[in-house]
């Protein structure tokens, strides 16, 4: 389960790029039954303006759908024994704006005593989820959105998430 | 046929137990509970020539172009105060942190350059935990114009504002009682002006506001002035907040605007003007 746990995207419009970042990536990797699952609650990514990021949520829709997640397995099992950063590939759906799509995404996990270090990277295309990029007049945001993930993970009863 | 059939429902089957069984396997989704402060009680750092408590974050850069031009009353010949030349007034602010902020700025009118700092003592908060903004301003103006003879003291002027505002739904309100001290004033006119900027906004939509403000001289004033009045309105273009508006005073900065209108709204001494703002992430 995430100790802690860090989001950001980057983003671009001609002649100008930014990121927007949070401290609230919240998820588990299960190896028993492995299981990778993180979830992110967009409300809590900031990218420095904050007008920039009420145009943000609204071009995402966060009161309708206020979570991006990610729910798959690995590829591969990485060697607890080892602590070495180890390169992992997870594949399963990601979600976001209501959409749902299957991804795979690589990444490295590092074992350092009783954490997992966690950090991976990939491109999102807005499109392949609904969403319009936002822009004004010929500027608009690149579709191509860079994200850029790392969690350190303790070890917890499960039992006690359910609700 | 049979068969094809028989393989869809399995493959039906197989897709919803997976999906049920990641369901059943994800941690429970929490929202993030924060106590985020108000956005949007006014759009812009000032409104047409105040104050407003609105701040920046730390590490932005505020840029800001204001013109005011002639009176309106010129009528066609003078295109309705255009042809009269602008008081133009160019400033930078920048957010030290997400509560304080300095600012320095330069007006046509008496070359004035102006130096001032802006801190946000507390925020209206999204829970109403804290009902209401109230920050605190202080300005020193310049007066830079050459061939008058004056020392760099008598140049001087100051004003501290405090600003109380508090958002109603679309709906805010602000009230700025502030003082103005000026080191040598002209001949007859007072050295001390108080007044109270009382200033609105009102959402259309995400895109439109209109605002009004309002500076009443309080006390004793200097002669031939008159109070101040405007109507603004305020268009988010996503980048860029542009302010349009009519307003009676041709200055920039309270101190100068209470010391120097003398026309008033309803007798249609009102002039054009606009505001463009633009923040930068650096």
């Amino acid at each position: 389960m995430t100790e802690s746990g860090y989001a950001e995207f980057e983003s671009s419009v001609p002649l100008h790029s930014f990121t927007g970042e949070s401290e609230h990536l919240t998820g588990m990797i299960d190896p028993s039954e492995n299981l990778v699952d993180f979830y992110l609650d967009l409300n809590t990514l900031k990218t420095g303006i904050d007008r920039r990021d009420r145009d943000m949520y609204r071009t995402l829709n966060v009161e309708e759908y206020p979570f991006a997640e990610f729910t798959g397995s690995l590829e591969s099992m990485f060697d607890m024994d080892s602590s070495e950063e180890q390169p992992v590939t997870v594949a399963g759906e990601f979600s976001i704006h209501g959409t749902t799509r299957s991804v795979r995404i690589n990444g490295t996990i590092q074992v350092n005593g009783n954490e997992l270090i966690l950090e991976a990277s990939w491109t999102l295309n807005l499109d392949d989820y609904n969403i319009e990029p936002p822009g004004i007049l010929f500027y608009k945001v690149n579709e191509e959105q860079k994200i850029r993930i790392e969690a350190t993970l303790k070890p917890k009863d499960r039992e006690n998430l359910k609700s | 046929m049979k068969q094809l059939l028989l393989s869809g429902i399995l493959l039906c089957f197989i897709l919803v137990t997976a999906t049920t069984e990641y369901c059943e396997a994800q941690i429970p989704r929490e929202r993030v509970q924060t106590d985020e402060p108000v956005s949007d009680i006014f759009w812009a750092n000032s409104n047409i020539g105040v104050s407003t408590v609105r701040n920046l974050s730390a590490g932005n850069l505020n840029s800001t172009i204001a013109h005011v031009f002639g009176p309106v009353t010129g009528g066609i010949d003078r295109f309705y105060g255009l042809d009269d030349g602008a008081n133009t007034r160019l400033g930078l602010d920048y957010g030290l942190t997400d509560r304080f902020s300095l600012g320095i700025g330069r007006m046509t009118f008496n070359k004035v350059v102006d130096l001032r700092s802006k801190y946000n003592i507390f925020r209206q908060s999204e829970s109403g935990s804290t009902p209401l903004d109230l920050a605190v301003k202080f300005s020193t103006g310049i007066t830079t114009l050459s061939g008058v003879g004056l020392e760099f003291s008598d140049r001087l002027s100051y004003l501290v504002s405090v600003m109380a505002a508090k958002k109603f739904n679309r709906f805010s309100l602000q009230l700025a009682p502030m003082a103005a001290h000026f080191n040598n004033p002209s001949p007859g006119n007072q050295s001390q002006l108080y007044g109270i900027g009382i200033l609105t906004n009102y959402e259309l939509n995400e895109r439109f506001s209109i605002s009004t403000e309002y500076l009443p001289v309080l006390g004793k004033r200097n002669n031939g002035t008159h109070n101040t009045l405007g109507a603004a309105i305020n268009i988010n273009t996503g980048g860029h907040i542009f302010q349009m508006f009519f307003t009676t005073s041709q200055w920039h900065g309270e101190q100068f605007i209470m010391a120097n209108n003398r026309d008033r709204f309803f007798d249609g001494d009102f002039r054009f003007g606009f505001n463009i703002h633009r923040v930068f992430g650096l």
